[in-house]
């Protein structure tokens, strides 16, 4: 390690545990503790990666999660951040989007034709012909910046990656400097739960960098926040948003089992505190490798003692780069020169393309070294306050754009560098003091929710209201404006903009800051303007003749870090919902059919031959998903008469009858069977589908319409396993199970309801109804006891070739009987009379909902309908959706359910018709989705096989 | 193999191995001593009562809409105790010992005899899945998977709410064990496999095991 130093006081990596890990494929050694670029760096290296559009070499930058000089490709992951990114014993690290080589890199011929490649290229050149667009997209591809993504099983495989938490903090601190740290150990002192937020692995802030009176301070405040009870530290942490009500969200990075968390935060309050970022200096060349911030400097002397070159040339306006100077000289780095520029001093061209090798000061003078270092200014990271509703303005005394902290709403607070400058102490009292109000002003919202929830929602609070807080006033120190220099150079590292580019972007009518910026992508690259936005608004400025002030600043949005799609989606939490019998579908070869959250069986291997089982002999078939609620009172019926279009006023006990609910519109919303079990007790079954819309259906009437009547509704659907034992043979197998329920057809006649034991269980339900069109029988079995009744049945009615049938066959049979299937065979805009139930709807009745509607569309007779369908070739089967034309070839219905039918030999349809076609013995022509077209007659029922009911009456 | 004879009930969740038969249901007999696990104990009875929420029912039941507390209950079929949680505004959940939903149904019919409201009663044993997530950690687990804030000040022991975990509408009741918190969730019996199986992913970080099914005593 050529550039390693001795040890340093402040330094992070440890000493005694060394490793090697892979850089382009060549071994080099690292502490524990260091970035991957600290310990390339203290290998030797200086040129981590290319530039976005020209490829130059680039080198660090900020030596920190921003800089824009060093996203590397790991393993398969790319875009890391190498100097933020901690390296790990073997390691496989590469240099991204450069061919053949890091060192020879061909792109690197774009800079060659610079001159023709200006801001606004890419939209210039490939506007038109808009034919050869798909030809420029494939070119631009291998042009797009950025690593690869890995697709074997190092990935895939790895699917708990990401994953989500919430947290409910009374506050949340967004930065772990001085400031954030007293602030966070005064708001848990005065009793609040406390989130402390800090982006780098360590909290400290600029402290960790510092001399020897700065790591005493950092030692004493870590120890508190250690000490302090109701503080979580998330390190390796960033805000990435604050949204109204203080919804916080937050990425927390490198955890042991996690790659990345997204905590979503309700804080109520926020303290942002994210210190202040050094900002570049544009000047020709200074995107050479070796010409770093002071901040950089100070990181990689005192964290990671690396030496950063050997001789160095210093411009500082500020403490930062005084120091940077003091600490290099104090590690044996030549300081050749130092350029104050509070007094004039000033850098113009850097000349060295792989590595500086020679600075032009301001005097003209020519210095050779191979680091130059500036500390030229600093951006305060306004984010998340302009997310907050802050706009930030212009202040020259600072050279920096700052916020007005009093018109902050009540929930956000501010401390720290983003608030002003000062003393060590200053920011620690500032922190102290904001985190105090934050505590209060977190407890004042807790009373004040508290005094708006339920009575029993009375949680005590933690921390009681108290006097106003006062919050000492930073200042805010002078400091030269220092954006731009003499000279041009890059102004956005990350897109590889220059000075020169928003000039011309200026000259081209893109004045203001947020057109230069869409016109160049300035601020757009990973960086997201932390470290440009304000040099680019300082240029567009200079190129418009307007002040900095005057021209604004472009707008931060979230995020305010750079976010994976995988921590946005985290763990993939999908509900499922699975019949009691679910394990014996599994384990007897069901193909899976997801309707919905269901999964059902679709079928066992052969649909047909299971439609043919139960119309020869006797079927089972598992329609647990069908909705089920018990209803309970005296006022029932007029609940059933309200919701159904039928009447209900005389089911009596032990029958069951099959209704119809529209909406107020008339429109078809559900359709199932009520069976009457008591006096005041009824069982309702819904669609599987739509069940839960149907339980908020009836509990709105209730509770809005009609408080005062007597019902209880309560969901039951997954309280019974439901099983439809249907054919011929039913009876017959189900007399072998049933031993306490008479099953004649006259002691329980179709539409009946009994209660009894099956299989040895008690508490059963029975219906005598079918949707398959045959002589059923549907038990409704305690869940838990749903896979023994099932097995039961399959035992019992073997002899009988019982068979089990799935969906598939269900809607084989039910439409060869010509039962409808609400939402399939009618849409959003299908009135009752327009799915063929002009029997059940009784206009007669005092009210019901979708009376008005359907009285009308009685009168008018209009709307499509449903018809039975037969096609002229008895092979074909229409596609559902296929549409019907008319004589004129005008679109006049479409079908909506087909098959072929087992038990007739032909194809059998359900379909929506205009009524001028409805009359049975119409013809239309179906057009195919092959484009041809087929004959189709309109049958006199919609039952096809059975049209009398003698089988299902049986 | 049918049993006819005695049908044995099985829960929405797969029992870990070894499986065992308690209380005629099929559940797992796996003993976990990890800091942190999760019980499946949906045999337990669970019985449901609608009445209004300040009528005479809610007196005599004594619980309010979102707390929780155990009562003793002596009918004719069997005497034992209950949790009895206030889950919704004028509806409470019965948690009882399992196979004693006669008893238990028995009780609150008649105690809502005396009462001039309309009070129903219905059984839902088969119709939940009932998990226990006992630990430390627990509050740390769940948020993974509920946003609610179940911080011991908003959410203390003997405490009850509905919200979704993991995308399904679940009742979670606060109910510490000797004072290592606990949290009972109970869901659709359909959605039971999907919770189990997603608070036990989630609980991986945390060492959370499933630990097999012992009757409570409640």
């Amino acid at each position: 390690m050529p550039m390693r130093l001795d040890p340093q006081r402040g330094e992070v990596i440890d000493r005694e545990r060394s490793f090697t890990f892979g850089w382009n494929g060549r071994p080099f050694p690292a502490y524990s503790g260091d970035t991957i670029a600290s310990a390339l760096s203290a290998g030797g290296v200086r040129v981590f990666s290319r530039s976005f559009k020209y490829h130059r070499p680039r080198g660090l930058l900020t030596a920190s999660y921003l800089d824009p000089g060093c996203l590397l490709q790991v393993g398969n992951e790319p875009n890391v951040r190498g100097a933020h990114r901690l390296v790990e014993a073997g390691m496989d690290v590469r240099s991204q989007d450069t061919w053949p080589s890091l060192s020879f890199d061909v792109k690197a011929a774009n800079e060659l034709a610079r001159r023709a490649l200006p801001a606004g290229f890419y939209y210039k050149t490939f506007m038109s012909p808009g034919w050869l667009w798909p030809t420029y997209e494939r070119v631009l591809e291998r042009f797009a910046h950025g690593g690869v993504v890995g697709a074997g099983p190092e990935i895939d495989g790895r699917g708990g990656r990401y994953d989500k938490r919430h947290a409910h903090p009374d506050v949340l601190v967004a930065g772990g400097g001085p400031a954030g740290m007293a602030c966070a150990v005064a708001a848990a002192r005065a009793g609040a739960s406390v989130m402390l937020v800090e982006e780098e692995q360590e909290l400290g802030g600029h402290l960790r960098w510092g001399g020897s009176a700065d790591l005493a301070a950092l030692g004493e405040m870590r120890g508190l926040v250690e000490t302090t009870a109701g503080i979580e530290v998330l390190t390796d942490a960033v805000v990435l948003g604050r949204y109204d009500d203080n919804w916080v969200s937050v990425l927390h990075r490198g955890l042991p089992d996690v790659e990345e968390r997204l905590v979503k935060a309700r804080a109520k309050t926020l303290v942002v505190a994210p210190g202040l970022i050094e900002r570049p200096y544009v000047f020709a060349g200074n995107d050479v490798p070796g010409v770093m911030l002071s901040t950089a400097v100070r990181r990689l002397v005192n964290l990671y003692a690396v030496r950063p070159g050997h001789r160095a040339v210093v411009l500082t306006a500020n403490a930062a780069g005084d120091a940077a100077a003091v600490d290099l000289e104090r590690v044996g780095v030549d300081v050749v020169c130092v350029e104050d520029a509070r007094s004039g001093g000033d850098v113009v061209v850097v000349h060295g393309r792989g590595r500086v090798r020679s600075v032009e000061l301001g005097s003209g003078r020519r210095v050779d070294c191979d680091l130059v270092v500036t500390a030229t200014g600093w951006t305060a990271p306004v984010s998340l306050l302009t997310m907050a509703g802050d706009v930030p303005r212009y202040d020259p005394k600072g050279a920096r754009f700052r916020s007005d902290l009093s018109g902050l709403p009540p929930d956000v607070l501010a401390t720290g560098g983003i608030a002003g400058d000062g003393t060590l102490e200053q920011l620690v009292a500032h922190g102290e003091a904001t985190g105090q109000k934050a505590a209060r002003r977190a407890a004042d919202i807790a009373t004040t929710r508290r005094a708006t929830a339920p009575p029993s929602a009375d949680g005590t609070a933690t921390v009681q209201p108290g006097a106003v807080v006062q919050i000492p006033h930073l200042p805010v120190d002078a400091h030269p404006e220092l954006f731009r220099g003499r000279t041009h150079g890059i102004v956005d590292f990350s897109e590889d903009v220059s000075s020169k580019d928003l000039f011309t972007a200026v000259a081209e009518g893109y004045s203001s800051a947020e057109l230069a910026k869409r016109y160049t992508t300035a601020t757009m690259g990973p960086a997201q303007g932390k470290l440009e936005t304000v040099n680019v608004v300082a240029v567009v400025a200079e190129a418009t003749g307007r002040t900095i002030a005057e021209t604004g600043t472009t707008t931060w949005r979230p995020p305010y870090a750079p976010v994976t799609l995988g921590a946005l989606a985290g763990r993939q939490r999908e509900p499922v919902r699975y019949s009691p019998m679910q394990s014996w579908h599994e384990r007897h070869g069901a193909v899976p059919l997801v309707a919905g959250a269901w999964v059902r069986p679709d079928h066992y291997g052969d649909p047909v031959g299971e439609a043919r089982a139960v119309r020869r002999g006797v079927g089972v078939i598992d329609v647990s998903p069908i909705g089920k609620l018990d209803l309970r009172g005296p006022d029932v019926s007029r609940l059933l008469n309200l919701v159904y279009v039928n009447k209900w006023s005389k089911l009596e006990v032990g029958r069951v009858r099959y209704g119809v609910m529209c909406g107020e519109d008339g429109v078809v919303i559900d359709d199932g069977v009520v069976g009457r079990l008591g006096d005041e007790h009824y069982l309702m079954s819904t669609t599987s589908s739509g069940a839960a819309a149907v339980w908020a259906w009836l509990e709105s009437w209730l509770q809005t319409e009609h408080p005062q009547w007597g019902v209880h509704v309560t969901p039951v659907t997954t309280s019974y396993a439901s099983i439809n034992v249907a054919g011929p043979a039913s009876r017959e197998l189900l007399s072998r199970v049933v031993d306490d329920v008479d099953l004649g057809s006259e002691a329980f006649p179709y539409m009946h309801v009994r209660t009894g034991r099956v299989a040895g269980v008690d508490g059963c339900v029975l219906w005598r109804i079918g949707f398959t069109g045959e002589l059923s029988f549907e038990l409704h079995v305690p869940a838990g006891f749903g896979t023994h009744v099932w097995e039961t049945l399959l035992e019992r009615g073997r002899d009988l070739q019982v068979r089990a049938f799935g969906v598939e066959a269900q809607r084989i049979l039910r439409l060869e009987k010509g039962h409808l299937i609400v939402g399939q065979d009618t849409d959003g805009l299908t009135r009752a009379y327009g799915a063929a139930l002009d029997g059940l709807v009784k206009l007669d009745k005092d009210d019901f909902a979708g009376l008005p509607e359907l009285t009308w569309q009685h009168e008018r007779r209009d709307g499509p309908r449903l018809v039975g369908l037969r096609t002229t070739d008895q092979a074909l089967v229409p596609a559902e959706g296929s549409q019907l034309v008319d004589e004129n070839g005008r679109i006049c219905g479409r079908v909506t359910s087909s098959r072929m039918s087992p038990t007739l030999g032909r194809s059998v349809c359900l379909a929506q018709v205009e009524p001028a076609h409805a009359e049975p013995g119409s013809e239309v022509t179906v057009r195919l989705v092959d484009g041809g077209t087929a004959g189709g007659v309109v049958t006199e029922h919609l039952a096809q096989v059975d049209p009398e009911g003698v089988r299902l009456r049986g | 193999m049918v049993e006819s004879g005695s049908p044995v009930a099985r829960s929405p969740i797969a029992p870990t191995s070894p499986e065992a038969v308690v209380a005629g249901w099929a559940v797992s007999g796996r003993r976990s001593v990890a800091a942190q696990t999760l019980t499946d104990q949906s045999p337990l009875t669970k019985v449901a009562v609608k009445a209004s929420w300040d009528g005479a029912m809610a007196e005599t039941l004594g619980v309010r809409f979102g707390r929780s507390a155990r009562r003793s209950f002596d009918v004719e079929a069997a005497a034992g105790k209950v949790l009895m949680t206030g889950s919704g505004p004028g509806e409470w959940m019965a948690l009882a010992a399992p196979v004693m939903q006669a008893a238990v149904v028995d009780w609150l019919e008649k105690s809502a005899a005396g009462a001039d409201e309309l009070v129903t009663v219905v059984d839902l044993t088969h119709g939940r899945a009932l998990v226990r997530l006992t630990g430390a950690s627990s509050r740390d687990l769940l948020a993974k998977e509920c946003a609610i804030d179940l911080d011991d000040a908003a959410f203390p022991d003997a405490r009850a709410l509905r919200s979704a975990v993991a995308g399904v509408a679940t009742d979670l009741v606060r109910d510490d064990q000797d004072g290592v918190p606990s949290y009972l969730l109970h869901c659709e019996r359909s959605s039971g496999q999907y919770l189990f199986d997603s608070l036990l992913d989630a609980g991986r970080e945390f060492g959370a095991e499933t630990d097999g099914f012992v009757p409570p005593g409640i």
